[in-house]
């Protein structure tokens, strides 16, 4: 469509620019201020990972300040990156299997390993973890890591009973069972009930793919909801949901130091872990207070912060860490295992091989599994 | 049914409407006060730490900064805008109006999900996205129309003889404007101006896509509420809520006192 | 018109040069990303019909598009009704100061968040929550209220009734007393004269407030993602979850196209309707 009367368009478009102008100077002004006072961290991130309890103290100590931008599952954070112009953001929080496409794309920067205490890493697997490493260069750094199970509502559902992935089909959930929403979890945990489970959950064929989908949509009659990040908090706590595919210790273990009676466990067919790391973006001109924050992340004082991190937990993934949460936070550390020898220590699981590394489908394209969880929630 | 039986059951109504109006409000600032981090009944103990929370949290701040920027802005640019179609409309009929109309009036026929979409691939393909102004453009756009049909409705009450007679007592065109129209309109004015900033600043959609790093208030509640569903949205709400009710407040005096003059005959 | 007239160009043209700008630039642009490639993330400018039959020939499209129009029609019809009780009410059987005050007191939802809102319904509707609390004082229940079609309903209202009812009533005050007196005096009862005499002169104000109930609840993806649980999402749910999901705008692009052809087939029919036969 054109403007019918073109004599005037020119002016009133100058006008338009002029008053455009005018109008933005103001905010161009009041943002410049907060500029000078501390540079600024754009950060993309899961939820909390930036804010006050995570960060305030190395903003205090570097006169910087962290202004976040969250995003809740992989493929919404590389949509966010690619909505921004280049050089928007200077770190990127993010899970392991897409740090991945991440390197792939060339957007984020190599990492120096010798930064970091890399001997002290807790497993043989974080030191080289799939994904973080490209021609033998480091370019993610791993800083913290969860359990994907069961998790439930203890009033309804008894340790025993959730074990297994087939608890969710039980006949007292209908209607109950709610969905973090997001394919890769809910579908690697059906993949593993389906017992695949070697190489990977992740990495199977069209016909245990097409295996998967069956279990899966079998499920349907049991779904209550399909919830964001804070809407599953919001569910579990509230009774409204009793069960929930796909997530972990992350969720209900906020909600237990809240009183709620919910818990999750690692069941027999094993369960998945979510990892997250830390990448500098190539673009950002900030690289080196960048850095140092990265090197912040993985000293014991950075573990302990994201172990009791207020959005959600995390385990620590260096012995220095684990020793500090517990010196300071005993309870959380048992609460959640983290003590040497405990029967349900992380590590251990996955020494034990119970665990499986969440990655992006091996054999079909994510756009295959996205779109098949459009289609099922639509069912 | 007696007229007084029917007075009192429209008003027992209007009243049931009210509470469903008003409950959630209620209870997001009874859940502001409330210890509890999740919000459950029954109620925890009373506190003011969310409130706390927000105060000492610089992004509340900078938020609410670009979120009063952002709704100022909207609301004079929108007012204007609705202002001159509604008074074109009113005023002149010419060739392809009801194109002019429609393009006019469009907007809030579009959702705000795809207007957030549509602005975002076109900001960025222009260069200007991710600016605290990219909301101002994008948020002009969806309220110029609510002020033009506020407008719009004020005028239609308008003597039609009223400007053409000052007209024929020799005022010109501009002077009838700023004599007759403008006064009359002002009520309106005021309504669209207070409207289409409650829109601006209620909106998170479009805001959410288009400002970038640059949050409002909404976008802001819209992030704790798919993070950790933190009570301090309710704080926040309130604080907003309470602020916001002044100016309606402060409005409506201006509008009572003001409108007071007499209106088209009925 | 031969010379340009300053006076009407000063009005007329600010809209036009507005909204060519910033409101049809941004509408074409997205019917063209709706033929554009996506290729490792990023979009690339093409002219292809890839993702129009990809979505065309997705059944959960076609049971996300009718599920959201019926919602939309659902919340439109129970709006209407529920609205119109209220505003003849405010129009007819109360002072002009006492409306003005109750049209003030709907204004003030505008001005409070609409996600709170919506997240106190949550607290209040839970099967734990305050109305089935009272509903249990009261020897019913628990009912489930919330992941439901109900759920949705109740944002939707959030969301459109004080509009709704501030629209009609702004109607429905400006409709002729004398017509109503003269029907009165003719002998029509109440109710023949609301649905012979009040609703057809209110009509254009009565069908604007149902559009825009329509328009806002098909557009709305908070009330049936928080209220509802995408339980089955609706269309907007679905753009989101398609810009979420692997950079695909293209494909939300197609959904945004088809949502915006149906609100404009309905919104033009309502308003002809609305104008056809006035005066």
């Amino acid at each position: 469509m054109t403007d019918k009367k073109p004599f005037s368009r020119r002016q009133f478009l100058r006008t338009g620019t002029v008053a455009t102008g005018v109008l933005a100077a103001p905010m161009i002004i009041t943002s410049r201020k907060a500029l000078a006072q501390a540079v600024e961290i754009n950060m993309l991130g899961w939820y909390g990972t930036a804010e006050p309890d995570m960060v305030a103290e190395f903003e205090a100590a570097n006169n910087v300040k962290f202004v976040p931008k969250y995003y809740a599952g992989g493929d919404n954070m590389l949509a966010a990156l690619a909505q921004n112009p280049p050089g928007t953001f200077d770190l990127i929080h993010t899970d392991a299997e897409y740090a991945q496409l991440l390197i792939d794309s060339e957007l984020v920067d190599e990492l120096d390993p010798s930064d970091y205490p890399m001997d002290d890493l807790m497993h043989d697997d974080f030191r080289n973890f799939p994904g973080h490493w490209k021609d033998g260069k480091l370019y993610s750094l791993i800083t913290r890591y969860g359990h994907l199970g069961v998790s439930y509502n203890k009033d309804a559902v008894t340790r025993e009973e959730a074990m297994t992935y087939n608890v969710f089909w039980d006949e007292k959930l209908k209607g109950k069972v709610g969905h973090f929403d997001w394919h890769l979890p809910t579908l690697g945990q059906m993949s593993l009930l389906n017992g695949n489970n070697d190489p990977s959950p992740f990495d199977i064929d069209e016909a245990a793919w097409s295996a998967v989908q069956e279990k899966t949509l079998s499920l349907k009659p049991q779904v209550g909801g399909y919830f964001d990040f804070g809407g599953t908090f919001a569910s579990l706590k509230n009774g409204e949901m009793l069960a929930m595919v796909g997530i972990g210790d992350w969720v209900t273990g906020i909600l237990e130091r809240d009183g709620a009676p919910v818990s999750s466990v690692v069941p027999e067919e094993g369960g998945i872990q979510w990892t997250e790391s830390y990448s500098v973006v190539s673009t950002s001109t900030k690289k080196d207070i960048v850095k140092k924050y990265i090197e912040y992340t993985i000293s014991p004082e950075g573990q302990v912060k994201s172990a009791q991190m207020l959005g959600y937990p995390g385990f620590a993934v260096t012995h220095g860490g684990r020793a500090l949460l517990n010196e300071v936070d005993p309870a959380e550390a048992q609460r959640t295992g983290q003590v040497d020898g405990d029967p349900n220590d992380p590590v251990k699981l996955i020494s034990d091989g119970r665990i499986h590394y969440r990655k992006v489908p091996a054999q079909q394209s994510l756009e295959d599994w996205n779109d098949f969880w459009s289609e099922y929630k639509n069912a | 049914m007696s007229d007084r039986l029917i007075k009192w059951l429209l008003w027992c109504y209007l009243g049931l409407l009210l509470v469903f109006v008003f409950s959630p409000i209620l209870t997001s600032v009874i859940f502001s006060f409330n210890s509890d981090r999740f919000p459950t009944i029954p109620l925890g103990s009373f506190t003011l730490k969310w409130y706390q929370t927000i105060f000492d949290d610089p992004d509340v701040w900078s938020a609410a900064r670009t979120s009063i920027f952002v709704s100022l802005c909207t609301a004079t640019l929108a007012t204007f805008i609705g202002f001159c179609t509604a008074y074109t409309d009113y005023r002149y009929g010419f060739r392809f109006k009801g194109a002019y109309l429609a393009l006019a009036l469009l907007p809030p026929t579009i959702p705000l999900i795809i207007m957030a979409l549509a602005m975002l691939a076109w900001l960025s393909k222009l260069g200007i996205s991710g600016r605290a102004w990219s909301v101002v453009i994008a948020h002009t756009v969806l309220c110029a129309p609510f002020a033009m049909g506020i407008i719009r409705l004020r005028l239609q009450q308008i003597d039609p003889d009223l400007e053409s007679a000052a007209w024929n007592l020799g005022a010109s065109e501009w002077s009838a404007m700023k004599t007759i129209i403008v006064p009359f309109a002002r009520p309106a004015l005021i309504s669209a101006f207070c409207l289409t900033m409650a829109v601006s600043f209620d909106e998170f959609a479009v805001a959410w896509f288009v400002a970038g790093l640059n949050k409002t208030i909404p976008v802001l509640i819209l992030e704790v509420l798919q993070g950790t569903t933190d009570p301090q949205i309710y704080a926040i709400g309130t604080f907003v809520f309470l602020t916001s009710i002044t100016l309606v407040i402060i409005a409506q005096v201006f509008f009572m006192t003001r409108g007071r003059k007499p209106t088209a005959p009925a | 018109m031969n010379r340009p007239d300053v006076y009407a160009s000063t009005w007329r043209l600010p809209v036009i040069v507005w909204q060519c700008l910033f409101f049809v630039g941004p509408l074409l642009f997205m019917i063209a990303v709706s033929f554009f490639l996506v290729k490792n993330y990023r979009m690339q400018e093409a002219f292809e019909m890839a993702n129009w039959s990809r979505m065309m020939t997705r059944g959960y499209f076609w049971d996300a598009y009718w599920y959201t129009l019926g919602l939309a029609a659902a919340s439109t019809v129970l709006a209407t009704c529920l609205a119109f009780p209220a505003a003849y009410g405010l129009a007819f059987k109360v002072s002009e100061s006492t409306r003005r005050w109750i049209i003030f007191l709907l204004i003030i939802p505008f001005f409070t968040s609409y996600l709170v809102r919506t997240f106190s319904w949550y607290v209040l509707l839970a099967e734990s929550g305050v109305v089935n609390a009272i509903l249990g004082k009261l020897g019913f229940g628990p009912y489930t209220m919330l992941n439901s079609a109900f759920g949705t309903l109740v944002g939707y209202m959030t969301l459109t009734l004080p509009l709704v009812v501030i629209l009609q009533t702004l109607s429905l005050a400006n409709v002729n007393r004398s017509l109503i007196e003269a029907a009165h005096n003719l002998g029509a009862g109440r109710m023949r004269t609301i649905f012979t005499v009040i609703v057809p002169s209110a009509k254009v104000g009565l069908i604007i407030g149902a559009v825009f109930c329509f328009i806002l609840s098909f557009g709305d993806f908070v009330a049936p993602y928080y209220l509802g649980g995408s339980k089955p999402p609706t269309l907007p749910i679905l753009i989101i979850d398609t810009t979420k999901s692997g950079q695909q705008w293209p494909r939300a692009a197609v959904v945004a196209v088809v949502m915006m052809v149906t609100l404009l087939t309905a919104a033009f029919t309502a308003i002809t309707m609305a104008y056809r036969k006035r005066r």
